[in-house]
């Protein structure tokens, strides 16, 4: 089935997209928080604070924005939530939901909005917190995106297809496991989790590129940051779930991993502690590199064979 | 992996956080509220130089003095306690209470001064400015 209109729209706004993401994503952040909480020794935000903070920051007024840096500031949230939105709208959670040939190839590019997105706000606040943390986040996603892109790419080209419901369908092979290994080290980066949180270094730099955000332009990027936790927790789910034909059973799988992945990342998050920038770049160029070269060399090897 | 046990441990074990009643039990050495004891003070006023956050003020009068603490300034540094030669400062052990109007926990004392250095037979005169404690 191919993806038409109709179909691409309910995609967008209902499932997997707005609709469900926008809570789906409140929720992720929440049990990211309260886990991290409860691994603290700590209570954790009641249920719904994700939520009441996203409604807190709505209500709140923002500082006069002038000229064109102002309007930018405006605009980039705006952009990366409907980026991390159209990601996860992407996401094939129904079996036969449809889909198109190279939308893997949108979907990494949509994922990747979000962060160019934090880099611009960052530079046109003006601010040196958020230039020094816009910078951070752009070596960072330098870094990380290599073995990120990689992984992914290898993926697809082993099975022949960058068409992400063909991809869901395939049997899983090692390779496809080893590949979803090095996007799990990547999320952290992506997602600004301990031990990579470098560009939203609280202690040392406030919230980075978000220093100078409040109310609801801050709110916005609450939002998208929640989404591309869906996105990302959803991707690694799409990949690492068996393929199932029954529609409550794939979503109901899918809900599950994505939770999965969550909560391994927020131990991760809980048992380390911020890496310095020099290392964290150093540790994806060397370390991760190696999944990767594995992963495009067996990649290439799986591709001779058949 | 013993960051792992610890964090597997704190799972298991529950919220260390205290709600509201509840205050955290202090170690030995805790530096609270500095309580002042007039009968101690000579007036010199070391401790007013010495309170870096400005929580202590001394007024001089007519034959007294006025000593006043404000524990909303303070930083519980314990630079006064340590610089009071004649030991009329001193730090409670337990946390300071929980109070809900600004200057709740000030304190004021008006001391007459001692006469200077004949034999200490008259005992200094000590009461509390009016409203002190408010």
């Amino acid at each position: 089935m191919n993806l038409n209109l109709t179909t691409a729209l309910a995609r967008f706004l209902i499932f997997p997209g707005l609709l469900f993401a926008v809570p789906a994503a409140w929720f992720l952040l929440w049990v990211e928080r309260k886990a991290v909480a409860l691994m603290q020794g700590r209570i954790g935000p009641p249920f719904m604070q994700p939520f009441f903070d996203f409604v807190k920051l709505l209500g709140k007024d923002t500082p006069p924005r002038v000229g064109a840096a102002g309007m930018l500031m405006k605009l980039w949230p705006l952009i990366a939530v409907s980026a991390a939105a159209g990601a996860v709208g992407l996401l094939p959670v129904l079996p036969s939901s449809g889909g198109f040939e190279g939308d893997l190839i949108l979907l990494l590019a949509l994922l990747e909005l979000p962060s160019m997105c934090i880099i611009a706000a960052g530079f046109s606040s003006r601010s040196i917190f958020g230039e020094i943390g816009s910078a951070r986040e752009a070596v960072l996603s330098v870094a990380y995106n290599v073995v990120f892109l990689l992984a992914i790419v290898s993926i697809a080209a082993s099975q022949h297809t960058f068409r992400l419901e063909a991809l869901a369908q395939l049997p899983a092979s090692p390779l496809r496991w080893l590949g979803v290994l090095a996007i799990l080290v990547c999320l952290p980066a992506k997602l600004h989790l301990n031990p990579f949180s470098l560009p939203n270094a609280e202690q040392e730099i406030y919230s980075g590129p978000m220093t100078e955000y409040a109310g609801p332009e801050l709110a916005m990027w609450e939002l998208s940051h929640g989404l591309e936790w869906v996105a990302a927790t959803g991707l690694v789910a799409t990949l690492a779930a068996p393929h199932v034909g029954l529609v409550w059973l794939a979503v109901l799988l899918f809900l599950a991993l994505s939770f999965a992945v969550v909560l391994l990342l927020s131990v991760v998050a809980a048992a380390t502690a911020r890496l310095a920038i020099d290392t964290t770049v150093r540790f994806y160029w060397q370390v991760t590199l190696i999944f990767a070269v594995l992963a495009v060399s067996s990649a290439l090897f799986m591709r001779l064979l058949s | 992996m013993n960051i792992l046990a610890m964090l597997w441990n704190n799972l298991r074990g529950g919220s260390r956080t205290m709600l509201f009643p509840e205050r955290p039990k202090v170690t030995k050495g805790f530096r609270g509220l500095v309580r002042f004891d007039p009968a101690l003070c000579t007036g010199c006023a070391i401790c007013k130089m010495r309170c870096t956050a400005r929580a202590i003020d001394f007024k001089s009068g007519k034959g007294t003095f006025t000593w006043s603490y404000d524990p909303g300034q303070c930083t519980f540094c314990g630079r006064c306690v340590d610089g009071c030669k004649s030991h009329a400062l001193s730090q409670d052990a337990e946390c300071p209470p929980v109070y809900v109007t600004i200057g709740a926990l000030k304190t004021a004392y008006t001391v007459a001064r001692k006469p200077a250095p004949k034999p200490a037979s008259a005992s200094p005169a000590v009461k509390p400015a009016p409203g002190g404690t408010a």
